[in-house]
């Protein structure tokens, strides 16, 4: 991008975060007044416009820039200019140590989902809870779950999605450097990655790790897989979500209004370094690697929102038991409202207007909310993946899977028909992260 | 008459808010004394802990601030109490231990940006104490915030500082006088020695309030935080 073009872009950034604090179309104010003495923001909607331009745009220190200058645009313009240009000389020392890898070259190239092999009625699930009949189509929009058959279990459904990805990729479970797992359900040792590290056959020091975030999991391990690539500490990494709720969240030990919305399922996802248009221009395969998909990694956002720390609690109990607090109104609410902000925040930094996605890969605690979540945000339901409906809630691998879906979708599109993709996920806490993927570079 | 033990004052833009304790049938609550013509007062040389006389009015004041009186004459002060004794009336006062009890409503976060605000037609009181398990104070953009966590778990995040006493010692830290660095110094204070003489103080003890309602919200502020800062406090940094 040029510097012009970057002037622009951070032009716009503060215009769409002013807008959304004064809530106008209208044209930007005079960019020298004193916002705050001529009553355009009260201090609350100053420090409420700052937040939203952090979040857009990045840079984390606006408020110490901004001390001790009067609140205008013009100073809000030099001081992102300044933090761009302290940032530019940094990213210039790494890429002269590693002028090969510019943040944000990785690619996802495969992927795969793995699902419980039962699918069962919705209603089946209802009486085995003790709710009436119907209750879990009615109000939370499930029809069906999938839950894990006999001898199924995360190491099984997240091997066989992690299996899928190597052997559509040619099998290079040699050249793994990583594999970074998520799971929301498996607990004890050996870890699952570490066992999953074994059941793939990796090479002894290609690395296992677990990380967590609960439903957030996917973005998290797409995060740090991004962080080790761009470091030139990895290459080729390995990404895998498995979660089956159905042997945890079982009827005497959870509600059925919170244990019945959850199935079974896994994903997996191949990532690598992005090569060069001269590199690539030499294989032998029309696509980079003969990769199935062609989009690369964009930036994450994440944070957490700890007023809603207390909507969802799960803990061990005496006995076996599962201590579960689940106030489901006020995390409806949270849900929405934040995945809603995060879309928001998303289309501001990444410069893709919501109505030009291919499709929104996000957490789908239920049917009704991923509903109620696209009437927000002015989308047609059919940009959410059906996952929820029919599936139930996968945990870590809600995300995954709708991700997995948008993908596929698009092999069937010629290059020029592809569109970006967004990630937005929950977690309790409640965490909440975004992504893009966007086309791979010409 | 009635005597009112001064607990709260707040800068609102240029003038004071102020607010009481009242004891009436063995209860202790807060009152807001309100001048005739103005929610606010432009002096008010009271302090925290001054036990006043004054003459009030029940106010029809919209909710969620039914703790407006009408404050009919001046206030004579009858006599003072310490801050620790203030902050043991102010915990036999309205306390909550739960963000939805804070206000006897839900919490929204401001979807746009920051922030946190009830709805005025939902929110029962404007003022209530409670206690706090962290907190911390920025320095922002040329405004105070504050972000803390409740007993509860549950975080707010960048509430207004409004408390006359805090607000003045951080204008004082930053005096010209001070020399160079001042915002610096006073943001290694804010993230050392303030945390600590704060939190272990064993009277440390917070109350949060609500604005009047502006654009149908009220936006909640962090009205008083005990302990009250000391000048002294300004020599180590």
């Amino acid at each position: 991008m040029t510097s012009a073009e970057e002037a622009i872009r951070w032009r716009k950034l503060v215009e769409d975060s002013f807008r959304r604090e004064i809530g106008t179309q209208g044209a930007l104010t005079d960019s020298h007044a004193d916002l705050i003495e001529t009553g355009v923001l009260d201090s609350m909607g100053w420090v409420s416009f700052l937040r939203t331009l952090e979040s857009v745009s990045g840079v984390n220190e606006l408020g110490a820039l901004l001390t001790n200058v009067p609140p205008t645009l013009e100073n809000i313009f030099s001081a992102l200019q300044d933090a761009r240009f302290s940032a530019d000389t940094s990213d210039a020392k790494v890429l002269k140590a590693n002028p090969s890898t510019r943040p944000s070259d990785v690619l996802i190239t495969h992927s795969s989902a793995a699902l419980g092999s039962r699918i069962i009625p919705s209603a089946q699930v209802d009486l085995a809870f003790g709710m009436p009949e119907g209750k879990l189509r009615k109000r939370a929009g499930i029809e069906s779950l999938a839950y894990a058959a006999d001898g199924e279990n995360e190491l099984i459904l997240g091997a066989r999605a992690a299996q899928q990805v190597l052997h559509d990729a040619g099998g290079p479970v040699q050249e793994l450097d990583w594999i970074i797992v998520t799971s929301e359900t498996h607990r004890g040792y050996p870890s699952l990655a570490a066992q999953l590290h074994s059941q793939l056959l990796a090479r002894e020091t290609c690395g296992a790790l677990d990380v967590g975030g609960a439903c957030l999991g996917l973005l998290n391990g797409l995060a740090v897989a991004q962080g080790l690539i761009v470091s030139r500490q990895a290459r080729i990494i390995v990404v895998v979500t498995a979660d089956v709720h159905s042997r945890l969240l079982t009827p005497g030990r959870v509600a059925g209004e919170f244990g019945g919305l959850f199935g079974d399922g896994a994903s997996a996802f191949l990532l690598r370094a992005e090569v060069g248009a001269e590199v690539r221009a030499k294989m032998p395969q029309e696509d980079s690697f003969g990769a199935q998909h062609s989009y690369r990694l964009g930036e994450f956002l994440f944070g957490c929102v700890g007023q809603y720390a207390g909507a969802i609690r799960l803990a061990d109990a005496p006995e076996g038991q599962l201590a579960l607090h689940f106030d489901g109104e006020a995390l409806s609410r949270a849900a929405v409202t934040r995945m809603e902000k995060v879309i928001l925040d998303l289309e501001s930094r990444s410069g893709f207007p919501r109505s030009s996605l291919q499709g929104l890969a996000t957490h789908q605690p239920n049917p009704r909310l991923v509903a109620l979540l696209a009437k927000q945000c002015g989308l047609a339901a059919d940009k959410f993946p059906v996952v929820a409906q029919t599936f139930g809630n996968l945990g870590s691998s809600t995300c995954g899977v709708a991700l997995d879906s948008i993908l596929r979708a698009t092999q069937t599109l010629s290059i020029e028909q592809r569109r970006p993709i967004f990630l937005a996920s929950l977690g309790p806490g409640l965490l909440f992260g975004g992504a893009w993927l966007e086309l791979q570079r010409g | 008459m009635t005597k009112l033990l001064i607990t709260e004052v707040t800068r609102m833009g240029p003038a004071f808010c102020v607010i009481g304790l009242q004891r009436e049938n063995q209860k202790i609550h807060s009152v807001r004394p309100v001048s005739p013509n103005t929610n606010g007062w432009m002096d008010f040389p009271h302090q925290r802990g001054d036990i006043l006389q004054c003459e009030l009015t029940p106010f029809p004041g919209a909710k969620p601030h039914i703790e407006d009186r009408v404050s009919t004459r001046g206030f004579q002060k009858d006599s003072t109490v310490s801050e620790l004794e203030t902050v043991t009336y102010l915990r036999k006062a309205e306390i909550a231990h739960s963000m939805r009890e804070l206000f006897g409503c839900p919490v929204h976060a401001n979807k746009s940006g920051s922030g946190l605000y009830a709805i005025p037609g939902e929110a029962t009181r404007s003022i209530c104490g409670t206690e706090t398990r962290n907190l911390r104070l920025e320095f922002y953009a040329n405004e105070l915030r504050a972000t803390l966590v409740l007993s509860s778990g549950e975080v707010l995040r960048d509430l207004p500082l409004v408390d006359r006493d805090w607000r003045d010692f951080i204008d004082a830290a930053l005096s010209e006088s001070r020399g160079a660095n001042r915002l610096g110094r006073l943001e290694r204070f804010l993230n050392s020695q303030f945390h600590y003489k704060i939190l272990s103080c064993p009277h440390h003890f917070i109350r949060l309030g609500l604005t009047r309602p502006y654009r149908e919200v009220c936006w909640l502020m962090l009205d008083t935080l005990f302990p009250l800062p000391k000048l002294e406090w300004l020599e180590e940094f």
